[in-house]
């Protein structure tokens, strides 16, 4: 008993020596983070290991959504007002090509296969595109105002929320047809999966709150409305180990920390204001986060669960993606 | 999507009054009827047939269908609405509540602060009352004393929560921009599906009491609206000067920004 106990105490101290040792020297950080500016029209490159801004992509009108290619060889980014998606390469920052991306395109998420899955907002509908030349592969009707977009770690699945219709869209990949069509609160905007495509997170920027869903019934399982009157939530994210959301608290300008099970909140990190976008390094050991009326990214130490670097950006940051 | 247009002639007491019956291509499902009662060559109708194109593109996904009714006085209708949008002056409104004293009836064009005094049980209010826009232009001028600015339910530049979207979505279908009235039209049509549709079972009191409790709604203006016990929508005010915006109501620095009830009558008397 005695042996057990003391074992355990062992494997913890040794766990815990790691952690401390990679949040401390940071062996897996991302190289970089890439940041559309939305007032700004740029986005700004931070090195993950000063996390400094080390350059600045002139990139087009009012970048928004970003994503990366699944062997991270370019960078999406939707133009807004050029009504054009921008691809650049992560290395190089050279803007490679514009194509069509829909009028006024916004969100989007890139699937493992390489096709970039977008909402368009007047048109109630998601395109699916292929970044090499831009041509649309599909189009799959949804409801009016469609915002977020979710793609299952095995691309079998695809979430578009619409905002004006209060429902989450859970498409079936390749056929495109929709398989679920589930009410959540009002104006939904964002959406996320777990591992094994059987839950989905929601936020809902109006009603404040978000949704859990078991995605093989369909059915609501959880609801929390989150604690602050100003949170009007956006992105939404599991931990590594699916133990904890992560939650944009908006105008709440903070991030709300949920057990993943229970939805019950356990913690706020205070950060920039009016946060909306959130990205997680892929050892779990750094939260991003876009504070857009402060213009800045923040760099939250998951372990520590507190911001350990702020990094001004570009006017108006929006989103965001790590290339790692 | 193509709407099918039934016209329908019935002789009724009034002599002759249009029925118009719209509702989605697609009549499978379960079908909510809603009434319109007053005219229909103005902006508030528009905005409720806007409203119905949208509640009928969210029903598409779950199996509701939502027809809209439009007669311009009461009478020769046989069906029994779930719910009336009403577009009359007060006295005829008084009518419809003797007639149809267990349907939510939604007003859409009277600001009367006397009519939510009133309070009563299963009428509701679109537009702000008299009292709300005064209240908004009172805050407005602590925050801009030189400012001519009047309070409005909404306005054709408006962008921000989606507002674009809805006066590219009403001035597409309608050919007009969006005005007060419009709004009211299709706020009162929108909250009631997105309310029905999340309850398709409730009738009467049953929806009146949903609307007073459970409604999910924004109107594309940003801040989440509920019922007072008066019947009134509570809702965010823009403040227009020479056409164009130059506030909202509540006036964040005069009043808490969120405290939609600094504006009008917040209770019913005891």
């Amino acid at each position: 008993m005695y042996m057990l106990k003391f074992k355990v105490i062992k494997v913890a101290v040794i766990a815990a020596v790691i952690t401390a040792t990679f949040s401390t020297f940071g062996a897996n950080l991302p190289k970089r983070i890439f940041v559309t500016n939305e007032k700004d029209n740029s986005v700004s490159v931070i090195d993950g290991k000063t996390n400094v801004v080390i350059a600045t992509i002139a990139i087009g009108n009012r970048p928004r959504g970003i994503g990366i290619a699944p062997d991270l060889s370019e960078v999406y980014v939707a133009i807004s007002e050029d009504n054009a998606i921008a691809v650049f390469d992560p290395n190089t920052y050279e803007v490679l090509r514009k194509f069509d991306g829909g009028h006024d395109p916004e969100a989007f998420a890139v699937h493992p296969n390489g096709n970039i899955y977008i909402s368009n907002e007047d048109d109630a509908k998601a395109t699916v595109l292929n970044p090499e030349n831009g041509s649309k592969v599909d189009e799959i009707k949804v409801g009016m105002e469609p915002e977020g977009v979710a793609v299952s770690a095995d691309g079998t699945r695809v979430i578009v929320t619409s905002e004006s219709t209060n429902m989450l869209h859970v498409i079936a990949v390749p056929e495109h047809k929709i398989i679920n069509n589930i009410l959540v609160g009002a104006r939904p905007r964002a959406a996320t999966f777990n591992r094994a495509g059987t839950i989905a997170y929601a936020t809902s920027e109006i009603s404040g709150e978000v949704k859990k869903v078991d995605l093989s019934s369909g059915t609501i399982t959880g609801r929390m409305p989150l604690a602050d009157d100003r949170a009007k939530p956006k992105d939404v994210l599991l931990n590594v180990d699916e133990s904890k959301l992560f939650v944009a608290g908006g105008r709440a300008n903070c991030i709300f920390v949920l057990d993943a099970h229970t939805l019950e909140i356990q913690q706020s990190i205070p950060v920039g204001k009016r946060v909306w976008g959130l990205a997680l390094s892929r050892d779990g050991s750094r939260l991003y986060t876009t504070d857009g009326a402060s213009h800045q990214v923040s760099v939250i130490d998951t372990a520590l669960s507190d911001v350990i670097a702020t990094v001004p950006v570009g006017k108006f940051p929006w989103g965001l993606v790590l290339y790692e | 999507m193509v709407d099918a247009l039934i016209k329908l002639r019935l002789g009724v007491h009034c002599g002759c009054v249009l029925v118009l019956v719209l509702a989605s291509s697609k009549l499978s499902g379960q079908e909510i009827n809603i009434l319109y009662i007053g005219n229909t060559d103005v902006p508030v109708y528009f905005g409720a047939r806007q409203g119905l194109l949208e509640a009928n593109a969210q029903g598409e996904f779950m199996g509701v269908v939502y027809r809209l009714i439009a007669i311009t006085d009461i009478g020769g209708v046989s069906v029994t609405p779930v719910a009336i949008i009403a577009a009359v002056d007060a006295a005829r409104l008084e009518q419809i509540i003797e007639v149809y004293p267990h349907v939510p009836i939604l007003n859409t064009i009277l600001k009367d602060t006397k009519l939510r005094e009133n309070c009563e049980d299963a009428l509701f209010h679109i537009p702000p009352s008299t009292a709300m826009l005064e209240d908004a232009e009172r805050q407005w001028r602590q925050h801009a004393p030189k400012s001519k600015a009047r309070a409005n339910t909404w306005h054709r530049t408006f962008r921000k929560y989606a507002a674009a979207q809805l006066n590219i979505r009403f001035m597409e279908q309608s050919g007009f921009e969006m005005d007060n009235d419009a709004w009211a039209g299709w706020a009162a049509m929108k909250l009631l599906a997105d309310t029905i549709v999340r309850r398709p079972d409730l009738q009467g009191f049953g929806l009146v009491e949903e609307l007073k409790t459970n409604l999910a709604f924004d109107g594309q203006k940003g801040m989440d609206m509920s019922f007072r016990e008066t019947g009134q929508l509570r809702q965010p005010l823009l403040l227009i000067e020479q056409d164009k915006i130059v506030g909202e109501a509540p006036v964040r620095g005069v009043v808490n920004s969120e405290d939609l009830d600094s504006l009008g009558l917040a209770f019913c008397a005891k």
